[in-house]
């Protein structure tokens, strides 16, 4: 796996590339500035050696001897020449000897001689001499090297002293990130306390956002443990009845005692069965927050289906079950969803409806503009009751049906998905309407 | 022996009435707690199985009600909770024994025969009078030793006998004991199992205390 860049690196890398860039930036600017600076000043000089050196000229009264080299006095770098109008030598220094005369012109001249060396020289005539003061280009570059070098030393000193300060403070800065980390890592999964938000502000949205994360995680967490737990108390019921009743069959010692026995086993796993079902429909409904599928409704399609497989149940207890629609298809209730869950909404309600109807009797299911709904007219639900059904596991007292108690629990969390809410109520003439409505 | 059966679903209570029926017990069953609860004063129950999940009013309200009205039938309390606190909780309300479901039918009559067996003051499991001896677990009863051949009814009658040692026990008692309330009986029923009996063991076993009813006999 590729490591994710460090911040430290790049802070680091980006330092060691600009840090540079803007040396080489500053010194070429210096470094011009120090160039024509010193250029200004040794020109002057030179003008002023050559003005003094034309003026003392005049007291000449015959040429000077010749130069010798090794000389005292002698100067590196730096030469001067006296002319006479007609161009013959009257003084030089050893360097001089090179430069040639130039009556009558004054002015700075760039000389390059054979040996290789770059010269400055300043020439200054008047009506009887002429004079020539030079100085080598190379001396004025060590001038203008010194300069660059006495401002690069510091520089040059202070980076890793930067570097390693800096190495620190993002070291220091990233201090919390550390300790968050290790908070996290002991930390386990279901523990709701927030992390701490004693951090820099630039991670401060980060935190918030994990503490989010971590609210929802523990409510999840908790929620389905809770569920869980219920669902294996919910499951010992069912599974002690089946084991009394086996016994039952075992220990029976007539034929219709046995039978009895072995009918109420084939019952207990039914419920057990449909109590699994249940649970594992509600199990996988819990974690979504919006359906899976999402699709224009088509109500018919969904109702024609439902119906069809609750006729069967129906039949057996000669109930009837009818579709009733007051309004064209294309205007019951418009809503986008997942035709797999609100099928599983209707057959629970319809199966509700059928489970609680009289023999012969009607169940019937609405399609219309603002609702959907299902009425039977079975006992309905008692006024203390009617919020408490929806309760997962809770079941009216009373009841002669077996049930889950969680078919309303699947219906009211699939209404949920789809934006609906699922009202309860009892009807005036008797029997329960089942209603769903937008939220 | 009879025992209230307190609980809301059907088909464990049909098994328990059933099973329990199998086992030599007789089961009155109740479905919800308000009704339970008037029912323990009806009729003289040896032990009471009392669900704690029930609808209305709730198996531990019932047994506080029972013990605050000074009730002491021993009462054996089935759950689906079987977490400790839970378990606490139904003890120290008053119940005497705990068991989480599913259990088995065994251990449900097992624990009921001890419990009854307790509140009798007696510890042991077999029920010895002279010569007889009487394991309520197996159903059997031997007299000296030989094996006695004796219908589920003598059996419950000679246990009934045997528990209530040194008390005179009134025929309706008696009735009540060996019958749930929709069983049929013959209006001689008593005195033709006691006549059995006496058959099988000994006149002397049972002795007729006039205008009462009847009582164990004395040891020889």
């Amino acid at each position: 796996m590729k490591t994710p860049p460090s911040l430290r690196g790049r802070l680091m890398r980006m330092i060691m590339l600009v840090v540079p860039l803007v040396w080489l930036v500053a010194t070429g600017i210096s470094g011009y500035a120090a160039w024509h600076e010193v250029n200004e000043q040794y020109d002057g000089q030179q003008r002023l050696f050559a003005q003094q050196l034309l003026y003392s000229s005049r007291a000449f009264t015959r040429p000077a001897p010749p130069y010798e080299h090794g000389e005292e006095g002698e100067v590196d770098h730096m030469a001067l020449a006296v002319w006479n109008t007609s161009g013959e030598l009257l003084m030089s220094d050893g360097e001089g000897l090179a430069l040639s005369p130039h009556p009558d012109f004054s002015g700075f001249l760039t000389l390059d001689t054979e040996e290789g060396k770059h010269w400055r020289v300043f020439y200054l005539s008047d009506a009887h001499y002429s004079v020539a003061v030079a100085q080598e280009f190379k001396e004025r570059w060590e001038v203008v090297r010194g300069l660059l070098v006495a401002q690069w030393l510091p520089w040059l000193l202070m980076v890793p002293v930067l570097l390693i300060l800096l190495w620190r403070s993002v070291a220091r800065g990233l201090a919390p990130l550390e300790r968050v980390r290790e908070e996290l890592q002991h930390r386990t999964p279901d523990d709701p306390t927030p992390l701490s938000r004693a951090v820099p502000s630039e991670l401060a949205p980060l935190i918030d956002g994990m503490n989010g994360l971590i609210a929802r995680g523990a409510e999840m967490l908790s929620r389905e443990r809770r569920f869980t737990a219920d669902a294996a108390h919910e499951l010992r019921t069912p599974l002690a009845a089946l084991r009394v009743q086996a016994e039952v069959a075992q220990l029976s010692t007539t034929t219709k005692a046995r039978q009895h026995a072995l009918g109420q086993l084939t019952l207990g796993i039914d419920r057990a069965t449909r109590l699994t079902e249940q649970l594992l429909a509600l199990s996988r409904l819990d974690p979504l927050q919006t359906p899976a599928h999402l699709a224009p409704l088509r109500w018919q399609a969904i109702a024609a289906r439902a119906l069809e497989e609750a006729l069967h149940v129906a039949a057996e207890r000669g109930i009837g079950v009818e579709l009733q629609q007051s309004v064209p298809d294309a205007e019951v209730l418009p809503l986008s969803g997942d035709e797999t869950l609100v099928g599983l909404l209707l057959r629970n309600l319809l199966d509700n409806a059928i489970r609680y109807s009289p023999d012969g009797a009607t169940v019937t299911l609405v399609l219309a503009a603002d609702h959907v709904a299902v009425r039977d007219t079975g006992p309905g639900i008692s006024a203390e009751w009617l919020e408490r059904v929806r309760e997962r596991f809770f079941r009216p007292p009373g009841q002669s049906q077996p049930g889950s108690g969680l078919g309303l629990s699947i219906v009211e969390r699939v209404a949920e998905l789809h934006g609906l809410a699922l009202e309860l109520e009892n009807h005036p003439e008797g029997g329960l309407i089942a209603r769903l409505v937008r939220a | 022996m009879r025992i209230l059966l307190i609980e809301d679903d059907d088909m464990i209570a049909d098994g328990l009435k059933a099973g329990l029926g199998q086992l030599g017990f007789v089961v009155d069953w109740f479905r919800d707690g308000k009704s339970g609860l008037a029912a323990l004063s009806g009729a003289p129950f040896d032990a009471v199985i009392l669900d704690l999940g029930l609808p209305g009013l709730d198996g531990m309200e019932v047994l506080a009600a029972w013990r605050r009205a000074g009730r002491s039938e021993p009462v054996l309390i089935l759950t689906a909770r079987d977490a400790l606190p839970e378990r606490l909780k139904g003890l120290d309300a008053g119940a005497d024994d705990y068991l989480v479901k599913p259990f088995a039918l065994a251990e449900v009559a097992a624990r009921l025969r001890a419990l009854i067996r307790r509140r009798h003051g007696q510890s042991g499991p077999l029920y010895l009078h002279g010569a007889l001896s009487f394991d309520p677990v197996a159903r059997r009863a031997t007299l000296s030793g030989e094996p006695l051949e004796l219908t589920a009814r003598e059996l419950a009658l000679l246990e009934l006998l045997l528990v209530s040692k040194g008390r005179v026990l009134p025929r309706s008692l008696i009735e009540e004991k060996l019958y749930g309330w929709d069983q049929e009986l013959d209006s001689n029923a008593v005195e033709v199992h006691v006549h059995h009996l006496r058959k099988k063991l000994g006149s002397g076993f049972i002795k007729t205390v006039r205008g009462i009813g009847y009582t164990l006999g004395d040891e020889e």
